[in-house]
């Protein structure tokens, strides 16, 4: 029994987050936003040379080879940055699926960008920049189809209606009977609950610096109980959010039995943590978090846009209630 | 990461298991804070003593089993899971025990340790007065040196344990100009000595579980210090970082109570209700969510990290769960649950008791402002 990450999985961690400080700072998230794209390619280009993008994957196609043990803790660091374009889509969605196959190699260097639509809504995310879309009826080829573009309320995942494109053979495994679409799921929900206490760890730091610098009637307004226990409360739910995030990582990596009911846990929690934060952090923020100007709104959006991707929180509760009430 | 147990650790386990299922009482004993219950609770942990299984994470030579904190979460697990009886000496065994380890001389840890961990002696806890509640720095009992002793004057309220228990610890104003948290001294005190007067509160439940102790120029030698002279206050804050840590409230409590909970609901409940369920499937999630914390939590201790104001966070989590659980227990009974005396007594005894736990060892509202402070780094207010 060790309930702990081992060093490298540590020591990976704060690198990534050391070069996502320096390369993906606030205001180039925003210029993602402003260019209507999405997508960073120099930044993917960077974390594909890091390793990041292939962690999942096996070496032989260029990969890490790593577990989704190893992989969680990047994933809360990609989200802390609110890193834009499909990491949760290529890394734990569609690149597992595409190991061993054509595909692989060029999702792990980089040069291919895969995305994923698992939720049956008509849209693509990130559609416009990937080559690429996993879909519950198979590989989608991206080349020749027509994308038009669906907005969406996150600027660094925006949506893509497509039309044409074909379904490729991926290895003699063209068809959805060859994809084990629960397992893509799982790993989808625990990355993105990683990546949702990430993104909220950062938005309590940012409302509490605002709080440190704003003042008034004549102290700064973090010196108020009301606006401290906002954010501890907010705290409290992101921080018991965590343990259970780890588990579902845990239980993936391990095809634990009860993976379905502790994968659930880990995104209705992060999901319920994200969402209070964000109402926390806005709200600490005052006007000026209700403005376009304000980072904060990058961060609140991406957490408006994937606590409700992969299942919402009432899905995800009804799934464990159905582990655990059962007799 | 290895969430799976060792082989010794499912050894451990199994020998805990055992020895519960032969020595738990077959019928839960009556409150111990009561006279009979107390003196119930007392044989019993003195048979958990003999067993050596009262004290598990203390070192062997004061009655433990030296077993580090992962085995003592097992053997929490198990105790719950056994139904077994609650700690009427938890104020000696999880509190005062490990500060005395910690700050306590040679000469204390033999003399107060063996006779905690037997409970030949137990402890209750004398913090706060009638004007140092949540602002405990507000102490004005006095212990003044005279010679080789301390005369205690002054009034300890909400006391625990305070009616039957054989001594009690806690701060008192050592020096007279001081103000604050400087000049305070941690000091134990049997509850017979001439000049204790203990005065019994009834709780919300009914019982005495509490009291106001009236010191009366109580002379106590100066052996019973424990940590410095005026040094009380970091002595005690010792103390109750390991009350809001991991002791006070270990993760098995919840997890069974949760258990219990289930059952209740697949026995009573409307499956139809899906509110009632999603809420029941709620309060699983915080209870199993803290059992995983923990155990984060303790590998990191294992691993040379302290626990610090970070417990705050667990005190919270745990008393508001505590709460919910047990209003939901009352509601899927529905009516039943007004009535005191039956079958479901113990939810509805569980349900006043629960309500004790944002309040005690530090209001949650006080957790909230330590947690502002020390953990988001937040300008200090009022």
């Amino acid at each position: 029994m060790r309930f702990a990450f081992d060093e490298d999985q540590r020591l990976f961690a704060d690198a990534l987050r050391k070069m996502l400080a320096e390369q993906c700072t606030a205001s180039q998230v925003r210029a993602v936003w402003d260019d209507g794209v999405g997508h960073d390619p120099a930044l993917w280009a960077r974390l594909a040379e890091m390793g990041v993008i292939g962690m999942l994957l096996p070496e032989t196609d260029g990969g890490l080879g790593g577990s989704m043990v190893d992989a969680v803790l990047l994933f809360r660091e990609l989200g802390r940055a609110i890193v834009p374009g499909p990491v949760i889509e290529s890394m734990a969605i569609a690149g597992p699926v595409l190991a061993g196959s054509k595909w692989a190699a060029g999702i792990a260097s980089g040069e291919l960008v895969a995305t994923a639509e698992l939720d049956g809504t008509g849209h693509v995310p990130h559609a416009s920049v990937a080559h690429v879309v996993l879909t519950p009826e198979g590989l989608l080829d991206l080349a020749g189809a027509e994308i038009d573009d669906a907005g969406g309320i996150d600027g660094g995942r925006r949506l893509g209606i497509v039309r044409g494109g074909g379904l490729v053979d991926h290895d003699g495994r063209s068809t959805a009977d060859a994809v084990d679409l629960d397992a893509a799921r799982d790993r989808a929900a625990v990355a993105t609950a990683a990546y949702l206490i990430g993104a909220s760890e950062a938005m309590i730091d940012m409302a509490g610096e605002y709080a440190r610098q704003r003042h008034q009637f004549g102290k700064p307004i973090g010196s108020f109980q009301a606006v401290k226990h906002l954010l501890a409360d907010a705290l409290l739910k992101v921080e018991f959010a965590k343990a259970p995030t780890y588990r579902a990582a845990w239980s993936v990596a391990t095809g634990a039995a009860d993976v379905a009911r502790d994968v659930s846990m880990a995104k209705a929690l992060a999901n319920e943590a994200a969402h209070a934060t964000s109402r926390a952090a806005m709200q600490v923020h005052g006007a000026i978090g209700y403005t376009w100007e304000a980072d904060l709104q990058l961060w609140m959006k991406k957490v408006w846009a994937l606590e409700r991707a992969y299942g919402t929180t009432s899905w995800h509760r009804r799934r464990v209630s159905s582990a655990v009430l059962s007799s | 990461m290895d969430l799976t147990a060792t082989p010794e650790q499912e050894t451990f386990r199994a020998e805990a298991r055992n020895w519960l299922e032969a020595n738990v009482p077959a019928e839960p004993l009556p409150s111990f804070d009561t006279a009979e219950g107390f003196a119930l609770h007392r044989d019993w942990e003195r048979r958990l003593s003999d067993g050596r299984w009262s004290a598990v994470s203390w070192p062997e030579e004061y009655g433990g089993r030296g077993a580090d904190y992962l085995s003592w979460l097992i053997f929490e697990e198990e105790y719950f899971r056994a139904g077994a009886p609650g700690r009427v000496n938890q104020n000696g065994i999880f509190l005062l025990g490990p500060t005395i380890m910690e700050v306590g001389t040679a000469e204390q840890k033999a003399r107060f340790l063996p006779t905690m961990a037997s409970s030949e002696i137990v402890w209750a806890q004398a913090w706060s007065e009638p004007d140092a509640g949540s602002d405990m720095a507000s102490i004005r009992s006095t212990a003044t040196r005279d010679g080789d002793h301390w005369v205690l004057d002054g009034q300890k309220i909400w006391a625990s344990r305070a009616v039957w228990a054989d001594w009690c610890f806690g701060i008192f104003r050592s020096d007279p100009d001081s103000e604050r948290h400087r000049g305070l001294t941690f000091i134990l005190c049997p509850l017979d000595a001439p000049g204790v007067t203990v005065r019994p509160i009834r709780q919300l439940d009914g019982d005495t579980g509490f009291a106001e102790i009236f010191f009366d120029g109580v002379r106590v030698p100066v052996e019973n210090t424990l940590g410095d002279e005026g040094r009380g206050w970091y002595v005690a804050m010792a103390t109750a970082g390991f009350e809001r840590g991991v002791s006070l409230r270990s993760p098995a409590r919840f997890t069974e109570a949760a258990a219990r909970l289930i059952e209740l609901w697949r026995t009573h409940a409307d499956p139809a209700d899906l509110a009632l369920a999603d809420a029941v499937t709620d309060v699983w999630m915080q209870a199993e969510g803290y059992r995983l914390h923990t155990y984060q939590t303790v590998t990191a201790m294992l691993d040379g990290t302290p626990i610090g104001s970070e417990s705050s966070l667990n005190k919270i989590f745990w008393s508001e769960m505590d709460v919910r659980l047990h209003e939901l227990a009352l509601d899927i009974l529905g009516p039943e649950a007004e009535r005191m005396h039956g079958p479901h007594e113990r939810w509805v005894d569980g349900f006043l008791f629960s309500l004790s736990g944002p309040i005690y060892a530090g209001t949650n509202e006080v957790q909230r402002n330590i947690i502002a402070d020390r953990v988001l780094a937040l300008p200090k207010g009022v």
